[in-house]
């Protein structure tokens, strides 16, 4: 596509620079590793970037983290919190964590002196603890542990009270018999309920907009997303089977489709020796309803009637018969060379990338809540899909042209043998009308 | 008329026209909701002197919308023994479902699953059939299928 060598880019250093090649690519001036091959310049890492990754290692954590582990220590701390103990060396940080602050709060200045160390209140069943020192090149330590140390910790459970008791003829070595299904309740009850909140329900929540269906605890088997036993697993995943809809396909938008060029059917047209692919009839002059007189061709050159084609595309922009992509899918299919004039913030509207409204529901619910807080950014995250793939892009541009569905299927290849995982697919189609 | 009417009165004109490839045969399109065709395997195979019927259910979106397609199992027929088909008659095959296009046609998903079966060498359920069995939707199309094997 490009003439231009492609550039890399150094997220170490976070500079764009060219490699060293031997023995593996990393960065001339900081000899970093993390390094990339700009390859599609509308996938560039610095879009990517946070405001002020250049002073991660030194500056004040980014607003955005902050935000993220108050909410983290928000649900660990549970119904009743507790006051955030101040830092012994100062920096006291009464934040509040409350939702509808989260958003508001900023980065705030702060001491660039003194180490900061914030951690949830005591008394609490887990802790998230910050640390870090204001000396160049120290590093940021986060623990997540256990109670604050010095805590009345008597309502902790033990894990002794999960093993099964002891035969009492003595016979018994000295370490219980501890199981990985035990070792996980008492994990369960350690976090869990009649402890103040579920820790977790609130993440979780997320994803179920009512609440954790099929919920209860681990006498059911079922925590969330965590499972004891087959029943359980199958629950989860029958509702994954029947949730999933993170990668449906990413429709044409009005303005791709706007810009197909249109051709009004007249005699002597080269088009009339030819066949519309979805309706499998030819292309003719005479017809009752005058929208067949319009042909749209698509850039990969089939053409197709307007009204034929068109409720395709706004299911899936994609060619059905060579399945040239007129906007980015999901990364099944490789991505076809770029489509001018495409819009990003158009498909971000699509189900795969609903951004930050996080309480939309979907299995992906809990990551866009978690990350949604993280990058503040809702467009830098949207077509999250199309980036795993840039590093193959290249190589495969051509190939999707190359690939007509009709021949591929009568030749009676390998119906249901891609090597990709279904997780990457797209569902043409309607895949969630009901038929019956 | 609706566009399925439109597009399955072709296919169907198509089929009574020229005929059906060689091993599959039209058994009933009453209506323009379901068909059914019946899908042999034809020379050494493992499924030799065998006969399976699929069922198609088409919604009015078709074929922008992909047909429901099934094994027919019931006093007649039987899924085929297939990695790819649970007892239930469900048909893991990505063209039914992700990589459905407008330009498939019945008789070319019937093609398609022909081969599907003409290449398979060892008669066996997918591993997960009980489970998926248990709790599968009536309808295929409700089923979010996972594609990984790229042996059969």
């Amino acid at each position: 596509m490009s003439t231009r060598e492609p550039m890399w880019y150094c997220h170490e250093c976070h500079a764009e620079m060219r490699p060293l090649m031997v023995p593996d690519p990393h960065c001339a001036s900081c000899n970093g590793t993390f390094v990339e091959r700009i390859e599609n310049p509308t996938d560039d890492p610095r879009d990517f970037a946070v405001a002020d990754a250049a002073n991660w290692e030194d500056g004040p954590l980014p607003g955005e983290m902050d935000v993220f582990l108050a909410g983290l220590r928000s649900i660990l701390r549970g119904p009743n919190p507790s006051p955030p103990v101040p830092a012994p060396s100062g920096s006291p940080r009464a934040r509040s964590t409350s939702p509808e602050n989260r958003r508001m709060s900023g980065d705030r200045p702060r001491s660039p002196n003194a180490p900061q160390t914030f951690t949830t209140g005591r008394n609490n069943s887990f802790t998230i603890r910050i640390e870090r020192s204001s000396l160049p090149g120290s590093r940021r330590t986060v623990i997540l542990g256990g109670p604050p140390g010095g805590g009345s910790n008597d309502d902790i459970p033990r894990l002794s009270q999960f093993a099964p008791p002891r035969p009492s003829d003595g016979t018994q070595q000295d370490r219980p018999n501890i199981t990985g299904p035990m070792l996980a309740q008492y994990l369960l009850a350690l976090m869990g309920p009649g402890r103040g909140a579920d820790p977790f329900s609130e993440l979780l929540g997320g994803m179920f907009p009512g609440g954790i269906p099929g919920g209860g605890g681990p006498e059911n088997g079922r925590w969330g997303d965590y499972v004891f036993n087959q029943e359980a697993l199958d629950q989860i995943i029958t509702q994954i089977m029947e949730n999933s809809n993170s990668h449906q396909p990413v429709p044409a938008t009005e303005e791709v489709i706007g810009k197909l060029p249109r051709e009004v059917l007249e005699e002597g047209s080269p088009l009339l020796e030819k066949d519309c692919a979805v309706c499998k009839e030819q292309f003719k002059v005479e017809t009752e309803d005058p929208d067949e007189l319009v042909v749209i061709t698509l850039p990969c050159s089939h053409p197709f009637h307007e009204p034929c084609i068109l409720p395709w595309l706004k299911n899936s922009g994609t060619c059905p018969v060579c399945r040239y992509q007129l906007v980015p899918q999901p990364s099944s299919h490789p991505p076809g060379p770029p489509p001018a004039g495409s819009s990003r913030s158009d498909s971000s509207s699509s189900p795969g990338s609903s951004g930050n409204n996080g309480s939309s529901g979907g299995g992906s619910g809990i990551l866009q809540n978690v990350f949604g807080l993280f990058s503040g950014a809702p467009q830098n995250n949207a077509p999250q899909n199309e980036h795993g793939s840039s590093s193959s892009s290249s190589n495969n541009a051509g190939r999707s042209q190359n690939r007509p569905t009709a021949t591929r299927t009568a030749s009676g290849g390998q119906p249901s043998s891609p090597t990709r995982r279904g997780s990457d697919y797209d569902i043409p189609g309607g895949w969630g009308d009901q038929v019956d | 008329m609706a566009v399925s009417t439109r597009r399955l009165q072709k296919e169907l004109t198509d089929i009574k026209r020229d005929g059906t490839p060689v091993g599959i045969e039209l058994l009933s399109a009453d209506d323009f909701a379901t068909w059914y065709l019946s899908v042999e395997v034809l020379g050494n195979t493992v499924y030799e002197g065998e006969k399976f019927a699929l069922k198609f259910r088409f919604d009015s979106q078709y074929p922008i919308s992909a047909p429901a397609v099934q094994f027919v199992v019931d006093g007649q027929y039987q899924a085929p023994i297939h990695p790819h088909v649970y007892s239930n008659g469900h048909i893991c095959a990505s063209i039914l479902s992700t990589e459905w296009s407008p330009v498939l046609s019945v008789v070319s998903v019937c093609v398609t699953i022909q081969s599907m079966l003409a290449s398979c060498k060892k008669k066996e359920r997918p591993p997960d059939n009980d489970r998926y069995v248990s709790r599968a939707p009536e309808n295929p199309k409700k089923t979010q299928w996972d594609f990984h094997d790229d042996d059969v």
